[in-house]
């Protein structure tokens, strides 16, 4: 049953990302692939929030998701200045800054080895310390995400959104502003990530850089690209299959020292084919 | 009194091109002005000086008397001027109902802050949108295709569509770039005639158009543009009859 548990509550977690990186790069159209370096950076700050007791859970995540707002809006700017193609370039890099930064700044992030003994969250005064705690926690933070999620894509501003993604020229010949609309929707994928950050640290009580790097910001990529791209079904149909996969894969009898190759391979493989063969996703629109 | 449209002195350099050269026109209220000239005349170019997507090196654009100069293209097009492209530039991806909605003036509840925190109100709004929306896809003849994506509609259609996506920005005075290039005769006289029942409603159009035969049917007044400045004004028939004009435009083919 825990075993279930843990997989529900990385799945939901991973559904906030989704969410995070479906809005920014499936429906706006700015192509990050840095967004787990947002989603290390809520988790570092929440750790160490909790690790030196200066904030008790929900405050440190408020800091996370304010934070993490900033900083994506931050790395999302050039993407109004340099479009498409120079911004992935413009994106990677930052990517392999951000991955440096939690490697080696051992003061802040335990550096490599890690930042262990991370307490479990606490509402309130009282710690969720049961796996079935977290899992409510976390149920909680997806569907308020999911909900944000649909009506922001259901508004008027949504509709802007995918306009701009086809055609920013056109959107502002049409009497509407761009610069606010994308900063606001790098904000809100800012939030969403800060805030699963924050809560992987507490679940896991153990982070490391290796979560937070460039296989990760692709997984998450992946999973767009699998639950499919501008949908609320697709953000959260690609983190709970993309996730049940290698546990799937431990059925076959794979000895250990290959299972994270293969995850690897999977995960690619899963890449082109739907790249190829289902550009649209299971659930979703083409990319 | 000022003239509506009025453009001065504008010059403008692509690098060695001088696209526009000293260009200044005035248009005047209500009917229909066509502005023509061969390839490479400086038409599209004046077109986005006058909407703010290209500042000219130099000169001046005022509208009913008020300097444009600076403005970007959202603040031209609250003042009241929209303009459409020659490569239509729709949403392909959205339906025919959602790229005329997008360009309805903003109300309350478009700002992710509403769609957040007041989602009935912003649903009720956009219900509204929707209605304003379809009355006029009705009016350019496109209500039977509102819910169908753009990519599914056929060139014509497309067409109709960004005047559609024109007048919901609640402009007065639409620049529209070749509107009625690239259609078969069915298609261009839905077009033609749509252009005629606008300015009828008391919108002024300034229109670039090559077909001479549209711009005969069409045009109130046409301005013959050549090398980036104005060379001729006048009614078509005046401009057409012109033999020096004539001569420039086809390329000494007459």
């Amino acid at each position: 049953m825990d075993y279930l548990y843990s997989y529900l509550i990385l799945a939901e977690i991973y559904v906030l990302l989704g969410l995070s990186t479906n809005l920014l790069v499936g429906v706006v159209g700015i192509f990050s692939v840095s967004q787990a370096a947002v989603f290390g950076v809520g988790a570092y700050i929440v750790g160490d929030c909790l690790l030196s007791g200066t904030l008790s859970f929900l405050p440190a995540l408020a800091l996370a998701a304010v934070a993490c707002v900033l900083l994506n809006v931050l790395i999302s700017l050039p993407s109004l200045r340099v479009s498409g193609d120079y911004f992935v370039v413009t994106s990677f890099g930052i990517q392999l800054l951000a991955t440096a930064t939690f490697t080696n700044w051992t003061w802040g992030t335990g550096g490599a080895n890690g930042m262990p003994g991370v307490p479990p969250p606490d509402l309130f005064g009282a710690s969720i310390e049961s796996t079935r705690g977290i899992l409510a926690l976390t149920t909680m933070a997806m569907t308020l995400g999911c909900l944000a999620f649909w009506l922001i894509l259901r508004a008027p501003f949504g509709r802007k959104l995918r306009a701009i993604r086809e055609d920013e020229l056109a959107v502002a010949a049409a009497g509407k502003g761009v610069l606010g609309a994308k900063v606001s929707a790098a904000a809100m994928a800012g939030a969403f990530a800060g805030v699963a950050g924050g809560l992987y640290a507490t679940y896991l009580s153990f982070i490391d850089p290796s979560s937070f790097d460039l296989d990760a910001s692709i997984l998450l990529l992946t999973m767009v690209v699998v639950g499919g791209a501008r949908t609320l079904w697709g953000s959260i149909l690609g983190p709970f299959l993309l996730l049940a996969l290698p546990q799937a894969l431990t059925l076959l009898a794979i000895p250990t020292t290959y299972a994270a190759t293969s995850r690897q391979l999977l995960y690619g493989g899963l890449l082109i084919a739907f790249a190829l063969f289902r550009p649209q996703g299971l659930l979703g629109e083409r990319l | 009194m000022s003239a509506y449209l009025e453009i001065a002195g504008v010059n403008h350099s692509f690098g060695g091109l001088q696209a526009l050269n000293d260009c200044g026109f005035a248009i005047a209220e209500g009917g229909i002005a066509c502005l023509v000239g061969p390839n490479g005349a400086g038409k599209t170019t004046i077109f986005n000086v006058i909407t703010g997507f290209l500042r000219p090196d130099t000169g001046h654009v005022a509208f009913r008397g008020r300097p444009l100069d600076g403005l970007t293209p959202q603040a031209i097009v609250r003042a009241g001027i929209a303009r459409s492209f020659q490569n239509l530039r729709l949403f392909a991806d959205l339906t025919a109902c959602d790229n005329v909605m997008l360009a309805l003036p903003e109300r309350a509840g478009e700002t992710p802050f509403g769609a957040l925190f007041r989602p009935f109100a912003t649903a009720r709004a956009d219900r509204r949108r929707r209605g304003d929306a379809l009355q006029l896809l009705d009016h350019v003849g496109l209500a039977a295709r509102a819910a169908d994506r753009v990519r599914n509609l056929s060139y014509g259609e497309q067409k109709l569509l960004t005047i559609a996506r024109l007048l919901a920005t609640g402009a007065e005075l639409l620049l529209l770039d070749e509107p009625a290039s690239g259609l078969a005769s069915g298609a261009l006289d839905q077009v033609m005639a749509l252009l005629r029942r606008l300015r009828g409603e008391g919108k002024t159009l300034l229109v670039v158009e090559h077909n001479t035969r549209v711009v005969q049917q069409i045009a109130d007044e046409v301005l013959f543009l050549h090398q980036g400045h104005l060379l001729a004004q006048g009614s078509p028939a005046q401009i057409i009859a012109d033999p020096a004009l004539a001569e420039i435009y086809f390329g000494g083919a007459l």
